[in-house]
């Protein structure tokens, strides 16, 4: 709105003193000019002077008022030049940089790449650690966690029933049990999807409105109340078509007709993966003082509004104190606090997340360096032009403005290119990212991913760009002007300066390689462990049978028709089925004691994991069995009770004599009459839960002598294993259309995929430590070659004194290493000081593992050897008459 | 005798200022002066709020000002209508014209 006249040379900036003056001097000419004019009408000086400070009015107020308003014009002329110069700056800046497009297009590259990576890994972060789960007041959302004499514990009905009957500072509580739904619909086959079981007041607690439909109801999670199931919106879509008429109808789910009640939003999901959600009903058995130590169940509560999380924390954890008081024996040291809920769900990749953040702000670091640097060969390039601005008036900190308008102006080119490369590469590592990432499917680059990138380039504009600013702002005119006239010679400190930056580079690189191949060495160590078994040429899947349907009898029979007919599909070497697959991730553990040692306390008592498996097991897994016999199709349900048990097991627990013969009681089911189990065989450990974890102590009971539901199919095959999915997932069919066979897959393909998390993470640091390598491999030839072309008149004396060639080249080459070495010394250093931050992501390395440190000096010294071996061949073929002659 | 001199009316003398350096440019003292001597004494205005005046229009970019040598050598602070006050001016004036029309009409006998 201010129209102010343009000026063709600015005011100078007032001060609030001159501002006074001013206004003093503005109202003494009129007082005087008044008081001039009043005695030339004939009245005395002092009656003249009374009529003129009469005439004005109010002096002291006008003096005020004059005053504020012309601090106000002040302050917004101030800020008016501001702009002005700013506009001014960008447009030089952009003028400037189109006439130097190789300059410009190698820095916004570099800058792109820097700050691309950097905007990809916290949109991931962002996305996963950052955004709160999209629960109304998701914060108050918690699960409740009990830990046993220090170790995790899961919870039990009665907790439930505990913590509903004593808290009081929680909206509610609501258990959560994974469970299988095999769902039908419309005779078609059945399919296998994810569901969860809850209590009624579970979307009450996360506070979400149902898509169409209701969710469950008070009630609707006691025994004897009709079968209800909420769908997931993605379920609904894919299998209902979307139809809101489904509500109200009935579908098969496990053999059991439920009533589809609602549809759960599809952004909205917890867990996150889940597809279906029905109630979890306890009965009269579980609700009991005698079911606490079967402990299986997880819970989510939701704090009051008003109450401190930490206070709702200290409540339960008094409730578990009081049990404890009622049942000294079972709940010893049982004890339960709150935990946050996304920290759950995302809590392992918290920490590689981090440190992808941190690798990619070293990248960020490298990038800058490196534009700094090209930014210092441009302000020697540019003394003159600086030399002739200063001479027309411009102060230090106008060149160091403008300067860092052209940084800036780079770094957010950079960044708005870097949020391309982001996107591309995000689509490229989300595709690539394990399955078992949570949120990460969420992961977009929203507003604040946008923000940060900004505020992330402002800050690496003014980071490279202050050192080449401050450079360029202090110099001695005269001789700048004369050394302008024929080109320029660099200052000392600005190739102090350079050399600088590339050791920082290279120290940096070194860090960063250093990581990479820790992560990479301990990947392969990885991959390298024997996992006890031999997965090529297994095919394995897993199917549910309902309990409706599957009675123990029932289950034997499926069992022992699933092995006869894969046993004659064609190719087939051996059939087994299993109540889990190696490497799948289950755990199932049993406390056990063993015959004939003295009496241990029930909560002091050791565990073990239980398989139950077929008799071709161990033989089609290729698990040897080591003492003793394996399990044998003549063990079944009326014969001796039998177990086989692993090598660790046996060393525990039987270190100085034969385990087999010995019995052991497990502590489960049919069991708990104190029954034994006699061992009849050692077999050979495998890596059951992870492939870095250390074999737990485990048994393998028949599976005929206890049945089990959950079931895993296994086929050992002389040809392709995925060419028999097929053909195995028909032959269920035919014995149980309602029973789907799901999660296919190779064992082959199983290890490869235990492994991803690491292989992504080990892939994304190799990909950043690439990058920073090419960068400092970049930016040290940029300091050499520079150098070179500045020392080509020192080169030609070298020659015609006598240097030959070869001479001149060594010397160039050492100057790149000498370089090099100083960064890698500091790089080592650094990098051992980092490697304490990945050690918990290591597999059998150490974080100072000398043969990865070895590796990446070779990489370096090779990589920085071609960097200055370009630009000494360069030097080495200098031709000395040329060379003076040019200066 | 002459008439008692009349209360100025509520943005009057902003109007007026703009009138008076629609002139030329010229010094606060010069401003007064003139407004005085048009009005023939029958608006009575202190030089107080006819400064708040200047430096208010300066603020709102109707008037700019530089200071310059006045007719005795002395420095003094000059204030020039901008293009801006220009149309400022020209809007309040027929606002004005019309606004003492009405009241004309009302005044005298039908």
């Amino acid at each position: 709105m201010t129209a102010r006249r343009k000026r063709l040379f600015r005011l100078p900036w007032r001060s609030a003193r001159q501002i006074r003056d001013d206004v003093d001097e503005e109202l003494r000419f009129h007082l005087d000019m008044r008081v001039d004019g009043l005695i030339a009408l004939g009245h005395s000086p002092e009656a003249a002077r009374a009529q003129a400070i009469h005439e004005f009015g109010d002096l002291d107020d006008a003096r005020r008022y004059i005053g504020a308003v012309d601090r106000d014009i002040e302050a917004a002329q101030r800020r008016s030049d501001i702009m002005h110069d700013l506009w001014h700056d960008i447009g030089y800046a952009t003028r400037k940089l189109r006439a130097a497009p190789a300059f410009a297009l190698a820095a916004i590259v570099t800058l792109a790449l820097g700050i691309g990576a950097n905007t990809a890994i916290f949109s991931v972060v962002n996305g996963v650690l950052l955004k709160p789960l999209p629960f109304p007041q998701a914060d108050r959302l918690v699960r409740v966690v009990y830990t046993q004499q220090g170790h995790g514990d899961a919870g039990t009905p009665m907790d439930l029933v505990d913590n509903r009957t004593r808290a009081t500072k929680f909206v509610g509580f609501s258990v959560i049990e994974a469970s299988t739904a095999n769902i039908i619909r419309n005779n078609a086959d059945a399919e296998r999807v994810q569901g969860v079981r809850v209590g009624a007041n579970w979307f009450d607690l996360l506070r979400v409105k149902p898509v169409v439909g209701r969710f469950f109801r008070d009630g609707e999670d006691q025994t004897g109340a009709e079968n209800v199931v909420v769908l997931s919106e993605q379920l609904w879509r894919r299998d209902f078509s979307g139809d809101p008429s489904v509500i109200g109808t009935s579908v098969r789910i496990n053999a059991t007709p439920h009533t589809i009640i609602g549809v759960a939003p599809a952004e909205q999901r917890y867990p996150l993966s889940s597809e279906l959600w029905m109630t979890k009903r306890f009965d009269a058995r579980e609700l009991n003082d005698g079911s606490r130590g079967a402990r299986w169940l997880g819970w989510l509560a939701r704090v009051k509004d008003d109450v401190p999380v930490a206070e709702a924390s200290a409540e339960v954890t008094r409730i578990s104190e009081a049990m404890e008081k009622q049942f000294p024996e079972v709940l010893r040291q049982r004890r339960a606090h709150l935990a946050s809920v996304q920290e759950y769900l995302t809590g392992d990749m918290r920490k590689p997340l981090f440190i992808m953040l941190g690798a990619v702000a070293l990248v960020l670091l490298i990038a800058c360096a490196n534009v700094a640097n090209l930014m210092l060969v441009r302000a020697t390039a540019r003394e003159g032009e600086m030399a002739i601005r200063t001479a027309l008036g411009a102060g230090r900190g106008r060149l160091v403005r403008q300067l860092l308008t052209e940084s800036v102006l780079l770094s957010l080119t950079g960044a708005l290119v870097g949020v391309g490369v982001a996107k591309l590469g995000m689509l490229q590592m989300l595709r690539r990212a394990p399955q078992s990432l949570p949120l990460v499917g969420t992961v977009t680059i929203d507003g604040r991913t946008l923000a940060l990138t900004a505020i992330v380039a402002l800050i690496t504009g003014i980071v490279f760009g202050i050192l080449p600013a401050m450079h360029a702002g202090k110099h001695d005119l005269a001789t700048a002007l004369r050394a302008g006239a024929r080109g320029t010679r660099t200052r000392p400190s600005a190739n102090r300066a350079k050399r600088t930056i590339v050791v920082a580079e290279v120290a940096l690189a070194v860090t960063l390689l250093t990581g990479a191949g820790l992560l990479l060495h301990s990947f392969a160590k990885l991959l390298a462990v024997d996992p006890g078994f031999r997965p090529e040429g297994v095919i394995s899947m897993k199917v549910a049978l309902p309990g409706r349907t599957y009675d123990s009898t029932a289950t034997r029979n499926f069992i022992r028709a699933v092995e006869e007919r894969a046993r004659a599909l064609p190719g087939a070497k051996s059939v087994a089925l299993a109540n889990f697959i190696p490497l799948d991730g289950s755990s199932y553990g049993f406390s056990f004691t063993i015959r004939g040692r003295p009496p241990i306390r029930p909560s002091d008592q050791p565990s073990t994991e239980v398989r139950q498996v077929t008799p071709d097991f161990f033989s089609t897994m290729g698990m040897p069995v080591t003492r003793g016999r394996s399990i044998a199709s003549s063990d079944q349900p009326g014969t001796t009770k039998v177990l086989v048990v692993n090598q660790t097991l046996a060393k525990r627990f039987f270190p100085n004599e034969d385990a087999v013969g010995q019995s052991i009681s497990l502590g489960w089911g049919e069991d708990t009459s104190g029954e034994l189990r006699q061992i009849v065989g050692v077999v050979g450990d495998v890596r059951s839960a992870a492939l870095e974890d250390e074999p737990e102590p485990t048994v393998y009971v028949p599976i005929m002598q206890a049945p089990y539901s959950n079931l895993s199919i296994l086929v050992r095959t002389n040809a392709q294993p995925s060419s028999f999915a097929a053909p195995l997932r028909a032959l269920v069919r035919e014995l149980d259309h309602e029973v789907p066979v799901y999660s296919v897959q190779t064992m082959e393909e199983r290890v490869a995929s235990s492994v991803g998390r690491q292989k992504f993470y080990a892939t994304l640091i190799a990909i950043f430590a690439g990058v920073a390598l090419v960068l400092s491999a970049v930016g040290l030839y940029g300091v050499i070659a520079y150098a070179v072309s500045q020392r080509t008149h020192e080169l030609g004396v070298r020659v015609a004194l006598g240097a030959t060639g070869d001479r001149i080249s060594r010397m160039v080459i050492g100057e790149g290493l000498a370089l090099t070495a100083i960064g890698a010394v500091i790089g080592i250093v650094g990098s051992i000081l980092a490697g304490k931050l990945i050690t918990s992501l290591l597999f059998g390395v150490n974080a100072t593992d000398p043969a990865t440190i070895v590796g990446v000096i070779a990489v370096l010294g090779a990589v920085a050897a071609v960097a200055s071996w370009l630009p000494a061949r360069r030097a080495a073929r200098v031709d000395p008459l040329t060379a003076m002659r040019g200066d | 005798m002459p008439a008692q001199p009349m209360d100025l009316l509520q943005g009057t003398l902003d109007v007026l200022v703009l009138r008076t350096l629609a002139w030329g440019s010229m010094h606060g003292y010069a401003v007064s002066r003139w407004i005085h001597e048009r009005t023939d004494g029958v608006l009575e205005i202190e030089d107080a709020p006819l400064y708040k005046a200047l430096h208010r229009l300066e603020r709102a970019g109707f008037v700019s000002a530089e200071w310059g040598l006045s007719e005795n050598n002395r420095r003094a602070r000059y204030y020039t209508l901008t293009s801006a006050g220009r149309r400022q001016f020209k809007a309040e004036e027929s606002a004005w014209r019309r606004y003492a029309e009405a009241v004309f009409k009302v005044l005298e006998p039908a």
